[in-house]
């Protein structure tokens, strides 16, 4: 389980400072799938690095009780002046796991070929979203957090991503930030609108986007 | 497996990954690659000392004048270069955030560790290389000088601890440092003998915690004959609250740190 309890974060806006999160409760039991959604600025984003441990609330705290991926989205959790296989090096030794099973999953699932040999910061939307997805899925986690990643890259590498998450890993919880009501409709079975600081709770999706659309 | 040994197993897995991360980005795998980190304190403390050579003669102190620049440079060159590394070291690194189990403090440790390992491996060289011409003594007492490394390089950590939260509430701190670290050089005891100085100037560096803790290495190197002054006990109650405002920064840093 994870829990959130009256989380605040405000970041510096000129001489004031601007509230994105105003008190925001949220639980993620085991194998939950919840979406958040909401309008672009609305905090998403925000709320799943506090959720990650990425950044540190200013008020109100995050309770894990199962292991927590990092925030999978295009930036963050990897080094772009690394190439792609040091990345997958670095986090197979932070988090303790085998580099030679960690480099055949990344070689088989990103398909990058050679590419992976380049700095990260050469690669393009697409391949650094293959990598980010490789790499957190390359360890395994009780939830996985994502961020907006979901839909980038061609059919194939869509296919593959929703095989690994959503088939083979169906066990597992998973907070997914997506503006695609279909995918979010098809896999996700609560929803959070996150609407001027605070998260409107919905245990039916049809609803929360219904709610969502006519924001 | 208990609680504590899984901590401790986990920190030491992230020191080390750390590590060899730090390394590849910043010396790459051409060439000589991580030795690169001895170069840099090899080539200034050489040149240093025979500019020295050439300018005082081959004895200062009554000691080899090579030996006793080198001997004292080193440790400058770590205090400045550290302190220099530590320089908005959690905003280079923001990305590394994302994980969790690696905390700020670590990036402080182990860009610390490879100036420390630098550094000491570049002294050891150049003592064997000197050493080997004759020019470098057989150390009077070889626990002293790890000892003078030890102080010395505590008090370089503890200040690192201050310097990296600092520059990130302030860029006042990024364009001072260098002018600062500079004006350190009369308080690092690199370039001369507590002994030999006026007394009133003896007692003004000795307020300086490098200060002992170079005496205690030039004692380790050339024995009574120099004469050290130095207290065991004040560099230590120096760095302890230095140590504790750093990592009270730190956790203040941490909380206002914006991470993309």
């Amino acid at each position: 389980m994870i829990a959130c309890e009256d989380l605040w974060k405000s970041y510096p806006a000129g001489h004031t400072r601007k509230f994105v999160l105003q008190g925001i409760n949220l639980t993620i039991n085991r194998g939950e799938r919840v979406a958040l959604l909401g309008r672009n600025g609305a905090g998403k984003s925000t709320l799943i690095k506090q959720i990650g441990g990425v950044e540190v609330p200013d008020r109100g705290k995050v309770t894990r009780k199962m292991s927590v991926s990092w925030p999978i989205g295009f930036n963050g959790g990897f080094q772009g002046s690394l190439t792609g296989l040091d990345n997958a090096r670095f986090i197979s030794r932070i988090y303790g796991s085998s580099y030679s099973e960690m480099r055949d999953f990344v070689e088989d699932f990103t398909e990058l070929g050679s590419s992976l040999s380049m700095p990260v910061k050469t690669y393009s939307s697409g391949m650094r979203a293959r990598l980010a997805f490789a790499l957190s899925l390359g360890i395994e986690f009780d939830c996985y957090l994502i961020d907006e990643v979901i839909l980038v890259g061609d059919h194939n590498f869509q296919r593959k991503c929703h095989h690994e998450l959503f088939e083979k890993r169906a066990d597992r919880a998973m907070v997914i930030v997506s503006h695609d009501m279909e995918t979010v409709r098809n896999v996700c079975n609560r929803a959070s609108v996150i609407h001027e600081g605070k998260a409107i709770p919905f245990e039916d999706v049809h609803e929360a986007t219904k709610y969502y659309e006519e924001l | 497996m208990s609680a504590l040994a899984k901590g401790w197993d986990i920190q030491l897995r992230v020191l080390k990954a750390l590590m060899l991360r730090e390394l590849t980005t910043r010396f790459g795998r051409e060439n000589i690659g991580f030795l690169w980190i001895m170069v840099e304190p090899l080539l200034f403390a050489v040149l240093v000392a025979l500019l020295w050579r050439a300018m005082k003669g081959p004895v200062e102190n009554g000691v080899d004048m090579v030996t006793f620049v080198v001997s004292g440079y080193i440790p400058l060159v770590l205090f400045r270069s550290s302190v220099n590394r530590a320089i908005s070291s959690f905003t280079a690194n923001s990305s590394l955030m994302y994980h969790r189990q690696i905390t700020i403090i670590d990036l402080i440790l182990v860009r610390f560790g490879i100036e420390f390992i630098g550094h000491m491996m570049a002294y050891l060289f150049i003592a064997l290389v000197l050493g080997s011409f004759g020019l470098f003594p057989w150390p009077h007492d070889l626990g002293f000088i790890i000892l003078g490394w030890i102080y010395y390089s505590f008090f370089t950590f503890s200040i690192t601890l201050i310097v990296a939260p600092l520059s990130e509430m302030s860029d006042v701190l990024e364009k001072i440092v260098p002018v600062t670290t500079y004006m350190m050089i009369p308080f690092s005891g690199a370039f001369y003998l507590v002994s030999v100085l006026y007394p009133t100037a003896a007692e003004v560096v000795l307020y300086s915690p490098p200060v002992h803790a170079m005496e205690m290495m030039r004692y380790g190197i050339f024995g009574p004959s120099i004469d050290p002054q130095y207290d065991l006990v004040y560099p230590i109650a120096f760095c302890l609250p230095c140590i504790a405002l750093g990592l009270l920064l730190c956790r203040i840093v941490r909380r206002r740190l914006v991470i993309e």
